[in-house]
């Protein structure tokens, strides 16, 4: 037994190596994300237009679409705008959630819808309108229990409101070609 | 044309690398002189082939040589001329470059100070050296060559050096960090020669400690500068951030510091053998595990080199042989080592195998914490990350014991001790802890029970302790004075470094509870106060650098009304790089820092701020400078030259 423990540090090490070579080969910067295969977290959010209108999770099911977390103060969300009208013209239903950032009222900040809506509304008219609709995260609640890390970011929802996509960055042909297609189309059938 | 020149050194240097590896090794086991005779001079040889290799890349961005394309992605002609030097070392290939210098410097160092080992044992410690250093030469020579040349279609100028790199701290903060790792090696190599060896006894303790003692000091103090260099540099105010890198220098630090204790034991007792040897392996292939992580891509971390898979996987396989290799014949002979000392339950011998079952703990949650997210992955269970919280918590619940045993440790004899004539001590001790403690707390903040309190509680208890203990052993030699002069320096070192594990303890503990800052909108005149400082912006205006420009503020502070000091605080913008660095503003005492840092301009005339003011942030790198002072002091003890002059007298009288 005795002789048998001074191979326990080489047996760990030989074990431990396993995961640094396995390591080796994936990239650390690519996290799966948590909310994976579950359903859409509940939430009742406003409409950003008609926000007497109040979105549910449940409201949105019966067809596969992509919720593309966006704001106006993104640079990078306003050049996939483009690039996303155009798959909305080929069909495909995007559903806009607004990510409203902090007003700091000590930055004299003060939270503005109908600035809010005018901004966006201007903004959609010169870069083009992918959005069936747009939510209002006004406090980042349903961003929160996304685990969005910044904007932009897609999720790919099926007909039953389950999320089987999660894309971080913005989305261009080849992003939609290489990840994101081949998902939607296998929903859509 | 240098750089060819460089190029062609660090060739002959692998070769010789080759030679060392084989040479004295050959000789130790078939028995043959002049083998083992020709390992000194194959060790000044690899020294002064990658010296000068060194310095033919130092010339190469002295003299702005773009045609080298290492050169050219790490410096500008516009950089002030220190830093195009310190831009040796700022990227992947130059920094392996000093790797191997450092190494090839500690091969040299074994050659010149251990002439007095019997010459079988020398031989052996310069193959394993040798070992180490062909694959790392190999590594460089044809993975990452800091000579590849870009002839004939060479850049007019260079990328420029990282700004985070261009500060004080990143001049000597790697050379010094590579010293402690690297000089780890030398104590593996020492352990791994008493195992090829196999006849275990505890001479190659005696030899190994001052060498572990110095790669130890240097380690310690490559940490501390980091830290500084992450407070004043990265302006995020903090001083310690559980970074992956940061963890990969951390775990050698700690075994290290087990390796230390633990080879006292085995020098002066004769047992805890099998231990130390593990140790001392241990050690260094957590220095490899480091440069590994760092180089390879496997973790994501402000510092990682840029990631190369292959680079990755040779340094694994290279892991593999050295720490798997070692592991393994550790396994095969240790098995008929028996350790024969006898001590009791309440002994040093105990008391320090609590410390370094405390120090290994602290290893274990670090490594864990470092590759958990990694292993998690790979298992397909998804990504999670492990952040501060994790480390904090654990290390608080470490720490205690820790601490307690510390200011027991020194007082304990070997074998045996009696708890009576403890009594009387310690409890000295123990009201001297709570006098110092309590009386820094009204001093400086209101009496509370919290974190900082037991800080300071501990940090009292270590250091009153060391600094009795000491008083005491100077009397045994019948007065202070005469102490002073006949006790060992090991002695002073031991209770300097223990000292300074005190002063960090309280610095961390006083500044995690006490610190605040705030993130402010101020125009010039506005004035904002903070823990009883008022923080006034003078004014705001426009800088130009060399091989930058940006923005400068200039702060009053006052205490209550009295004026406390200026501050000047930049945001730099490097035109070449495109990027913003922003270098604080600190105005340092014992007490307290305060540290300020000037962040985006928010419209026209108005700037936003960071404030901090952190009481007793000093003490940390104080506590660090003390661990390593503590550690310098122990080496100038002369027995460790007292003794390889006797063996060498008993060497030339054997032939």
């Amino acid at each position: 037994m005795r002789k048998l423990a001074f191979f326990i540090p080489f047996v760990l090490f030989i074990g431990l190596s396993v995961f640094l070579f396995s390591g080796l080969f994936s990239d650390p910067m690519e996290r799966e994300s948590s909310v994976l295969n579950k359903p859409l977290p509940a939430f009742t959010l406003p409409d950003l237009q008609q926000p007497d209108n109040l979105w549910t999770a449940e409201k949105l099911k019966g067809k596969p679409y992509l919720l593309n977390v966006w704001g106006t103060w993104c640079v990078t969300c306003n050049a996939e705008l483009a690039y996303l009208t155009e798959l909305r013209e080929q069909g495909v239903m995007i559903v806009g959630l607004y990510y409203q950032q902090p007003s700091d009222a000590a930055f004299g900040e003060v939270f503005n819808l109908a600035a809010l809506q005018q901004e966006v509304a201007l903004k959609l008219e010169q870069q083009g309108d992918p959005y069936q609709w747009n939510i209002l995260d006004k406090d980042r609640t349903l961003i929160f229990d996304l685990g969005v890390t910044g904007a932009p970011e897609t999720f790919l929802i099926d007909a039953k409101g389950i999320i089987r996509y999660h894309h971080i960055g913005d989305i261009n042909p080849q992003v939609w070609q290489q990840k994101l297609a081949a998902a939607y189309q296998s929903l859509e059938e | 044309m240098i750089a060819e020149y460089g190029q062609l050194a660090l060739t002959f240097a692998f070769c010789i690398s080759l030679a060392l590896a084989v040479v004295p090794l050959y000789g130790s086991f078939k028995g043959n002189q002049i083998a083992l005779e020709l390992g000194n001079p194959l060790a000044y040889a690899l020294f002064f082939l990658t010296a000068f290799s060194f310095w033919a890349l130092s010339y190469a961005f002295w003299a702005n040589d773009f045609t080298v394309v290492y050169v050219a992605s790490n410096s500008n002609s516009l950089l002030p001329w220190y830093y195009r030097l310190t831009a040796v070392w700022g990227g992947h290939e130059g920094s392996m470059l000093l790797w191997l210098l450092v190494l090839a410097g500690w091969t040299a160092a074994v050659a010149l100070f251990s002439r007095s080992l019997p010459l079988q044992f020398q031989g052996r410690i310069l193959g394993v050296m040798g070992l180490i250093a062909v694959g790392f030469y190999a590594f460089v020579l044809f993975m990452s060559n800091p000579f590849m040349l870009s002839l004939p279609y060479f850049p007019v100028d260079g990328r420029d050096l990282n700004p985070l790199l261009q500060d004080f701290g990143m001049i000597i903060h790697p050379p010094m960090l590579y010293m402690g790792y690297v000089g780890f090696a030398v104590s593996f190599a020492f352990a791994i020669a008493a195992l090829m060896g196999g006849k275990f006894d505890s001479t190659w303790a005696r030899w190994a400690r001052p060498w572990t003692l110095a790669a130890w000091m240097f380690l310690t103090l490559g940490i501390m500068l980091g830290s500084w260099w992450a407070y004043a540099e990265l302006g995020w105010g903090g001083w310690w951030f559980w970074d992956p890198v940061e963890n990969a220098s951390f775990m050698p630090w700690l075994v290290g510091t087990a390796l230390i204790h633990s080879l006292a034991v085995t020098e002066k007792r004769g047992t805890f053998k099998s231990w130390t040897v593990l140790l001392a392996i241990g050690a260094f292939s957590l220095s490899l595990l480091g440069a590994f992580l760092v180089r390879s891509g496997v973790l994501v971390s402000v510092h990682s080199f840029a990631a190369d898979p292959d680079r990755g996987l040779y340094l694994l396989a290279f892991l593999l042989v050295v720490v798997g290799g070692s592991l393994l014949l550790y396994a095969i002979r240790m098995n008929s080592v028996r350790s024969q000392a006898r001590y009791e339950l309440f002994s040093r011998e105990v008391l320090l195998w609590g410390n370094n079952i405390f120090l290994l703990t602290a290893t274990l949650v670090v490594l864990l914490g470092t590759l958990f997210p990694l292993v998690h992955k790979e298992l397909g269970l998804g990504s999670i990350s492990i952040g501060e919280p994790f480390f904090n918590q654990l290390f608080y619940y470490l720490v205690i014991p820790f601490s307690l045993l510390l200011g027991l440790g020194p007082w304990v004899r070997w074998k045996q001790q009696q708890v009576q004539p403890l009594l009387k001590p310690m409890s000295l001790v123990a009201i001297a802890t709570l006098i110092l403690a309590l009386g820094t707390m009204a001093a400086t903040q209101s009496i509370q029970a919290n974190l900082a309190l037991l800080g300071l509680l501990l940090g009292a208890w270590v250091g009153s302790s060391a600094i009795f203990e000491l008083l005491q052993r100077l009397q045994q030699f019948g007065s202070i004075k005469q102490g002073l002069t006949k006790l060992n320096a090991s002695h002073f070192g031991m209770t300097l470094a223990h000292i300074g594990f005190a002063v960090l303890v309280v610095g961390v503990a006083m500044t995690k509870t006490y610190s605040v800052e705030t993130q402010v909108r101020m125009k010039a005149g506005d004035q904002v106060e903070l823990a009883g400082y008022q923080f006034k912006l003078v004014e705001v205006y426009d800088l130009k650098g060399p091989n930058y420009s940006g923005e400068a503020a200039e702060l009053d502070v006052s205490y209550q009304g009295d004026y406390v000091t200026h501050l000047h605080a930049e945001k730099r913008f490097y035109t070449v790089q495109r990027s913003v660095m922003t270098e604080a503003a600190v105005h340092a005492r014992l007490s307290r820092d305060l540290y300020v840092a000037l962040g985006e301009s928010l419209s026209e005339d108005s700037w936003a701020l960071s404030l901090y003011v952190k009481p007793f942030v000093r003490w940390i790198w104080l506590g660090g400078l003390l661990m390593s002072l503590g550690g310098l002091i122990a080496l100038c003890d002369k027995r460790y030259r007292r003794r390889s002059t006797s063996v060498e007298q008993k060497d030339t009288a054997d032939a």
